[in-house]
């Protein structure tokens, strides 16, 4: 059972997508969830201190996400962590606008974003070096080639839904999955190409 | 907003690299990797001497345990302190009771063997 001050943020969350965080008003905020916008002031006494409290979960669950990293020593563990990504840029898609308007209300929210997306480019370049290593990707013949892989991955991973939604394409995790995983196949070794087939069947029929 | 804990870009770097060691352990060892278990042969045949020092104002107890071949080659172990006296030994010697423990009966020392220089 969701408390009033959840209920707010979430129907915030839900509100910043379908508009953008900038065009959603607090009537709007208060009318969604059935309360009146005395009892919104009563918990956040503005619009900044929804936005920052909403960013607050985001940057909570994305934090969880970069954890993630490593459990396992399989491509199955990479799997994983991209299924979150794409929950996570589905559920809060008011992002892709909000970092790019130009004056933001709350610029400690733009530095913290870059923080987060420098450690997601790192995680995924220190991936790829691990299957190296097990020799399951081959190593780097052209200095830098998988820098620029991890960046395009990165890419791939948080520009993936908006793209699909601008060209009317369908969003489903599979071909997101896929999507990204593209990216790493044609660098897969032999026994790369085993243990793919062996730990993400769905994914290698593609 | 919240205050989050925060990484340097380079400390990160660095963790996740050990991160990336944890899973390393697919990888063929060598023959050398047990020499710990060769080198250490020989604690299997010490005998085990209790040895009571004063440090720091307390009563500190120590095993020797000392080859039964060679008494010189020892390793001495603090294992803990007591402020009394009395109880500092009659716990160093239930220690070395169990320390001493052997299936094949408790092996000893001359205290004779160990050649001490008092120069």
């Amino acid at each position: 059972m969701q408390n009033t001050k959840e209920k707010i943020l979430w129907a915030s969350i839900k509100l910043f997508n379908e508009h953008g965080v900038a065009n959603v008003r607090l009537q709007q905020i208060a009318d969604e969830i059935g309360i009146s916008v005395g009892n919104l002031a009563y918990h956040y006494r503005n619009k900044e201190a929804i936005v920052s409290s909403v960013y607050d979960i985001l940057f909570e669950d994305f934090g969880h996400i970069l954890s993630q990293y490593l459990q396992s020593p399989s491509f199955a563990d990479f799997d994983r962590q991209i299924l979150l990504y794409f929950e996570f840029f589905k559920t809060y898609q008011f992002y892709i606008t909000d970092l790019f308007s130009m004056e933001h209300a709350l610029p400690e929210i733009k530095a913290e974003w870059q923080l987060f997306m420098n450690k997601m480019i790192l995680q995924i370049r220190t991936r790829i070096d691990f299957h190296i290593n097990r020799g399951e990707l081959v190593s780097e013949t052209v200095q830098g080639t998988y820098n620029l892989i991890s960046e395009s991955i990165w890419m791939t991973i948080v520009f993936w839904i908006p793209q699909q939604t601008m060209r009317n394409k369908p969003v489903t995790e599979t071909r997101f999955r896929s999507a990204v995983w593209n990216h790493l196949k044609p660098y897969l070794t032999q026994k790369g190409l085993d243990t793919f087939e062996f730990s993400l069947p769905v994914l290698s029929q593609n | 907003m919240a205050q989050r804990f925060q990484m340097d870009e380079n400390m990160y770097h660095h963790l996740l690299g050990r991160l990336n060691e944890l899973h390393q352990t697919d990888k063929r060892g060598l023959l050398k990797d047990f020499d710990f278990f060769h080198n250490d042969l020989w604690l299997a045949d010490t005998a085990v001497v209790e040895e009571l020092t004063r440090h720091k104002g307390e009563w500190q107890v120590n095993l020797v345990f000392a080859y039964t071949v060679n008494p010189m080659r020892f390793i001495r172990r603090q294992i803990t302190s007591y402020s009394c006296p009395r109880k500092a030994t009659l716990f160093s010697s239930l220690m070395r009771r169990l320390a001493a423990k052997d299936q094949r009966g408790t092996q000893e020392i001359r205290i004779s063997s160990i050649f001490v220089c008092k120069n």
